[in-house]
């Protein structure tokens, strides 16, 4: 392994040091923002007594301490798993996050995979025709849907879908299958847990629902996947041990897949991994847009209300999320790229 | 007078690049041809639009018995919910569009050379710092903060700038960073303060100058994304009021109403991608053409 436990302890310890400033850093921005949510908590109270209703749902919120023992408390909460208590829905921040996470993360794997794979495949395909016009279609095809809004693509899904075999279908499940063939979560993520239980009524009605939103969500790794697969393989094909493999006769599809994709594979995980963790706000967009529970719609329930546990809850998640994606993706490319000594 | 020189040189730098890709890139030209678009659109919108006041989101009775209608001669771009004409609509969209996007970019382009550029030349410990705030800050979505803004209460054009500035300033300061760190590095950089030139005068005279160029590239490249997430900040309605023209709004004018209208959300939608393409476009080939081994640095593809 070419990677040192120096460099794996230093990469982690920094990574940890962020993760602590996005928290305190979170509980700033939150916590002078205007609004008052120990009035919320206390249940609006009005008349003469409300003040000390208000002082009250401040104490036991913990907000009449100074600043920094508050930043305090709040960190070591958060690093030992626990979020507070969201003021709007009076349940623990927790499971509301870890139910939306789940959705979202659902959506986000089948876009990814099928992004992802369509994208690589292109690219492979376009990198041996360099020049061609397939090649400046494949070009022309990427950069148009790296730069697609995904909400617009969302919009033009469905009334395309609506319009052509009319499936207005949307939100993650059906309640009626689900109550019938009494499917119940288990990890969160439907589609696992219907295999899990062998329901393929379910699976399939789960899938369904996930395909549009999963192919707006795909576009972006699809076209990223594509410029980048491309623009790695076209550089191997031209590198000596390219044409040596291709001068002792090995077959074509043996040189593309062992020798010109192998030297791209460290270099294209580090990209998709950092992809993969900008794509969760478009997943989070997307279902907004489709009708689908999950953190983009959690985020949307609480606008207005104060909420603010579960805001900082909702913030510290999604970049802690992008921070654990970074380092990962730092690491597996220094683990798998034999040229890199670190 | 050298200071002169030297600044007539930086802006000849950029003009030979500049003609150079126009001469050999197709896909230049077309950024090229749909940027000038996009900027003429955004000065002269409101004086060609057809119907002025009704792009600016005024309702009248007359507008409001012409009620939605599909794209026809009269109105090219159909009419929205309250008969306003669409083209006019996206026409006066074109300079709210533009304006955010400038402020952003420059704004976070000016911060970003800063800490970048301080962060390279310090050694030691205000480089460190330096860094742990620039990755600090590239962890946060912009959609993110707008929505916590948002459970305040606070809305307008404000959050869309605000929100995007907090985001993107750390990602123009870890590109100013690393040019201006491999320039720390060179040996004309050492002359110059063993020749006793303050620090001032060599970020200024030597290190600044030689980050500019390729900052500003990815500036023009990262102009499209910027337009992308402020139409989807003021597309889920966290940014810019309902009644605005600006183009995330229009498309969100229209979402509850696309089986029935589709034509409100998908035509201002396309203006997004296309003026988002043509920065995209822009910058890209800017990019290869100034330094073709940058193609290898993925991680700043962002």
């Amino acid at each position: 392994m070419p990677v040192s436990l120096n460099y794996l302890v230093k990469r982690i310890f920094w990574s940890l040091l962020i993760i602590i400033g996005v928290i305190i850093l979170s509980y700033i921005i939150i916590i002078s923002a205007p609004g008052d949510p120990a009035r919320i908590w206390a249940g609006n109270p009005r008349g003469e007594k409300a003040i000390y209703a208000i002082q009250k749902a401040r104490e036991e919120l913990g907000l009449d301490q100074p600043l920094p023992i508050q930043i305090l408390k709040y960190t070591l909460q958060i690093l030992s798993g626990n979020m507070g208590i969201s003021i709007e829905y009076r349940v623990p921040v927790v499971d509301i996050i870890w139910r939306g996470l789940t959705a979202t993360l659902e959506l986000l794997v089948v876009s990814y995979i099928i992004g992802v794979s369509i994208g690589i495949l292109l690219g492979v395909e376009s990198a041996l025709r360099r020049g061609s016009r397939f090649d400046g279609l494949m070009q022309s095809l990427a950069i148009i849907l790296a730069n697609a809004p995904s909400f617009w693509l969302g919009i033009g899904v469905i009334v395309l879908l609506a319009e052509t075999i009319g499936f207005t279908g949307y939100g993650r499940i059906d309640p009626y299958i689900m109550y019938q063939t009494g499917f119940h979560p288990i990890t969160g993520f439907y589609l696992l847990d219907a295999l899990i239980q062998g329901n393929f009524a379910v699976f399939i009605d789960v899938f369904l629902r996930i395909l549009p939103p999963a192919i707006v969500v795909a576009t972006y790794p699809l076209g990223l996947g594509l410029r980048v697969s491309r623009a790695l393989i076209a550089e191997n094909l031209n590198e000596d041990y390219v044409r040596v493999a291709v001068a002792w006769g090995i077959k074509r599809k043996i040189v593309i897949w062992k020798y010109a994709f192998r030297g791209a594979i460290p270099s294209l995980t580090q990209v998709m991994g950092l992809a993969f963790a900008y794509s969760l706000i478009d997943a989070m967009i997307v279902e907004v847009v489709f009708g689908r529970e999950g953190l983009g719609s959690i985020a949307f329930s609480i606008i207005g209300k104060s909420d603010y546990t579960l805001i900082t809850g909702l913030m510290v998640t999604v970049t802690i999320f992008y921070i654990l994606m970074n380092t990962l993706a730092d690491i597996l490319q220094a683990i798998i790229d034999p040229r890199v000594k670190l | 007078m050298p200071t002169r020189l030297r600044r007539s040189s930086r802006i000849a730098e950029l003009k030979t690049l500049v003609k150079r890709a126009w001469r050999r890139r197709i896909g230049f030209r077309i950024g090229v041809i749909i940027v000038v678009f996009a900027i003429t659109m955004a000065i002269l919108g409101p004086f060609i639009a057809p119907y002025p006041e009704e792009g600016w989101g005024i309702a009248s009775p007359e507008t409001q018995l012409r009620g939605p209608q599909p794209p026809s001669w009269e109105h090219p771009f159909g009419t929205d919910l309250v008969g306003r004409d669409m083209l006019s609509r996206v026409l006066v969209g074109a300079g709210y569009a533009l304006m955010q996007i400038t402020i952003v970019v420059v704004v976070s382009l000016v911060i970003g050379l800063i800490v970048g550029v301080l962060a390279a030349y310090s050694r030691g410990l205000i480089e460190r710092i330096l860094n742990y705030f620039t990755e600090l800050f590239m962890a946060f979505p912009a959609i993110i903060i707008a929505i916590a803004l948002n459970t305040f209460g606070i809305r307008g054009l404000f959050v869309v700038i605000i929100s995007l500035i907090i985001t993107w300033w750390s990602w123009y300061a870890r590109i100013a960073y690393v040019y201006a760190r491999s320039i720390r590095e060179m040996e004309y950089v050492t002359l110059a303060e063993l020749a006793g030139l303050p620090s001032y005068k060599i970020i200024y005279r030597h290190i600044l100058p030689n980050t500019l160029t390729p900052v500003i590239v990815q500036a023009i490249t990262d102009t499209g994304s910027v337009l992308l997430e402020a139409a989807a900040i003021n597309f889920l309605g966290l940014g810019l009021p309902p009644d605005y023209p600006d183009w995330g709004v229009l498309v969100q004018n229209g979402f509850n109403y696309i089986y029935s209208y589709p034509w409100i959300s998908l035509i201002p939608g396309f203006f997004i991608l296309l003026v988002a393409l043509g920065f995209s476009l822009l910058g890209d080939n800017l990019r290869e053409e100034l330094d073709p081994k940058m193609r290898h640095r993925w991680k700043l593809w962002f």
